[in-house]
């Protein structure tokens, strides 16, 4: 039965075509107003710093064994003493950091564009297709496949009959949505910024708070062991040395 | 008694083998580019000197690698952008070859071909932050210091976390010879920028220079343990420890000498000298009681074995020298 059903051409004309390319046009304009909206942010010099220390402490951490005891002391004190140590947060503002955040207003400006950016396009094209060409069949895949796919292919078609290698038009709306990410970074270069998985990405780590990792980083060093590699060394330089002589 | 020994090995070391051309061997010495990539640009080089193209390889390379080969950048460089046609084949890596065309002309002191690079990029780019600073380095190869120092300190306003505009403001304190201010500088921007590990080992060169040797080892230090397994700092570290003097510093020194003939498999002709010194320096220091020596004095005949052997095989006419110095030592056999 699946094979009588035949897809009339205009359907092909004026669905399944200006749907693809009304999607790739929508992708090429919420890069450009993306562009457009996007401000200049400034890093704060101390979120810079916290994220240097953090590199500057784990290399100690790291490396601990290759400098001198007494260097290592000095260090490490330089960075967890209780007063006024680098990787020392003090009790009141580790609460406050997460507060401060969201107080500040250019941050939530910045995450209510890039949510704009990126809601109002999509919610709009969603209720252009519902609308227009809802329960059209606007294509047909030329392989079969199992009836697992039928909720993906055939969104807003509720026949059971059809045979899945048939796409609806709200499918190929959301076939077109993630799939286009390829078509773009050929179009507008390769770190355009319609990426949308890289952006939800950016959304969770969002909430991150350096003075967690300044601690997580103090507990660290706190139990690092310094045993002085150095004086292996001389054994093995003499190890060395000894096969070059020879 | 420990300068005498060290200039004589300054000698020693300066006389051995003259560097190919001393200009590429710094470069990359102080780069650490590996082997492989080195010979790779000294042969795109040839090729492009010898007119066999690929001067936009060549520039790519030097731009990835960090190399400073302003003379043939510029000649190369130009040969591209002189060319309306291999310009516009590079497409928008057309404006990233004139910037580099530009730092290498300030470099050279061809003042002219800087100058119009930089003003053809401000018309691409007006208000650009990376134009900006062409500018201001335009200013500072001209020598008018002030000048420089003011746009710089504008664009710093505009972004005050800009790594190359902090580290252009030491580059041009040193140059004018103040190094005092230059050392703040660096301490200023190490206070934010504190993993990076260019700045320090600058501020290590420039403590060394000022003879302030326990800043330097500090610095060495914070090298060590970001590259812990560069032998090239161990052996800087080791040779601040042996000039700061002291048994204890010695005998550190001496680890780390030998550190760094581990790390290089013996190769280190100066980490060989470094052990033996240290050792002798050891010996003195501990003359009436020498309760450990035993143990150490392998390493060092171990290691004046190394060097005989090693100065017999490549560089024959300097052994007289070699066998004075290790007698002086009380090395020799």
């Amino acid at each position: 039965m699946a094979e009588d059903l035949v897809l009339d051409t205009a359907i092909r004309d004026w669905v399944l075509i200006p749907l693809s390319v009304v999607m790739v046009l929508i992708g090429v304009l919420r890069y450009f107003v993306s562009k457009l909206m996007r401000s200049s942010s400034v890093p704060d010099p101390k979120i810079v710093k916290e994220g240097q220390v953090i590199i500057r402490a784990r290399n100690l951490r790291a490396a601990a064994n290759f400098i001198p005891a007494k260097s290592f002391r000095s260090r490490k004190a330089y960075y967890s003493n209780e007063e006024n140590g680098l990787l020392h947060v003090p009790k009141g503002q580790a609460q406050n950091a997460q507060a401060q955040m969201f107080s500040d207003p250019n941050m939530a400006m910045d995450m209510m564009k890039k949510n704009l950016s990126m809601i109002i396009p999509q919610t709009l094209t969603f209720a252009w297709v519902n609308f227009f060409f809802s329960g059209f069949v606007a294509a047909k895949i030329p392989f079969p496949l199992t009836q697992r796919f039928r909720s993906m292919l055939q969104n807003g078609i509720d026949l059971s009959t059809v045979d899945v290698s048939y796409v609806s038009s709200r499918s190929w709306y959301f076939l077109n949505l993630f799939g286009l990410r390829g078509l773009f970074s050929l179009i507008l270069g390769e770190e355009n910024a319609t990426d949308d998985t890289q952006r939800m990405m950016q959304m969770s780590g969002f909430g991150f708070d350096p003075s967690k990792s300044l601690g997580a980083e103090k507990d660290g060093l706190d139990i690092v062991q310094h045993e002085w590699a150095l004086p292996k060394f001389e054994q093995r330089a003499e190890a060395v040395l000894r096969k070059l002589v020879s | 008694m420990e300068t005498a020994s060290l200039s004589g090995l300054a000698r020693l070391i300066s006389n051995r083998c003259p560097p190919p051309s001393s200009e590429n061997a710094r470069d990359f010495s102080k780069k650490m580019v590996s082997k492989t990539e080195e010979e790779q640009v000294n042969r795109l080089e040839i090729q492009v000197e010898n007119g066999g193209g690929g001067a936009w390889e060549y520039l790519c390379l030097v731009r990835k690698l960090k190399l400073r080969r302003s003379d043939r950048v510029l000649k190369f460089g130009l040969s591209i952008l002189n060319d309306p046609k291999k310009r516009s084949n590079l497409g928008p890596e057309e404006w990233t070859l004139y910037e580099e065309v530009a730092v290498a002309a300030m470099d050279c002191q061809c003042l002219d071909v800087a100058k119009d690079c930089t003003k053809i990029l401000q018309n691409k780019f007006p208000g650009s932050n990376r134009v900006g600073r062409l500018e201001a380095m335009l200013l500072e190869a001209k020598g008018s210091w002030e000048e420089a120092e003011k746009a710089y300190l504008s664009l710093l306003e505009e972004n005050p976390l800009d790594q190359v505009i902090h580290k252009r403001k030491t580059a041009m304190a040193k140059a004018q010879g103040n190094i005092p201010q230059a050392v703040e500088c660096l301490n200023k921007y190490l206070e934010i920028f504190m993993a990076d590990h260019d700045a320090w080992r600058e501020l290590a060169e420039i403590y060394m220079s000022l003879q302030m040797y326990k800043q330097a080892a500090f610095c060495y230090e914070e090298l060590i343990l970001a590259q812990p397994t560069v032998p090239l700092y161990h052996l800087a570290y080791a040779d601040v420890l042996y000039t700061l003097g002291g048994l204890e510093n010695l005998q550190i020194a001496k680890k780390y000498y030998s550190s760094a003939v581990e790390l290089t498999g013996g190769k280190n002709t100066r980490a060989l000298f470094g052990i033996c010194l240290c050792s002798f320096a050891i010996g003195q220091l501990t003359k009436g009681r020498n309760k450990e020596d035993k143990e150490n004095s392998e390493l060092q005949s171990l290691s004046a074995l190394a060097l005989e052997k090693e100065y017999k095989q490549r560089n024959p006419s300097k052994n007289a020298l070699l066998t004075a110095t290790l007698k002086s030592l009380k090395l020799s056999s």
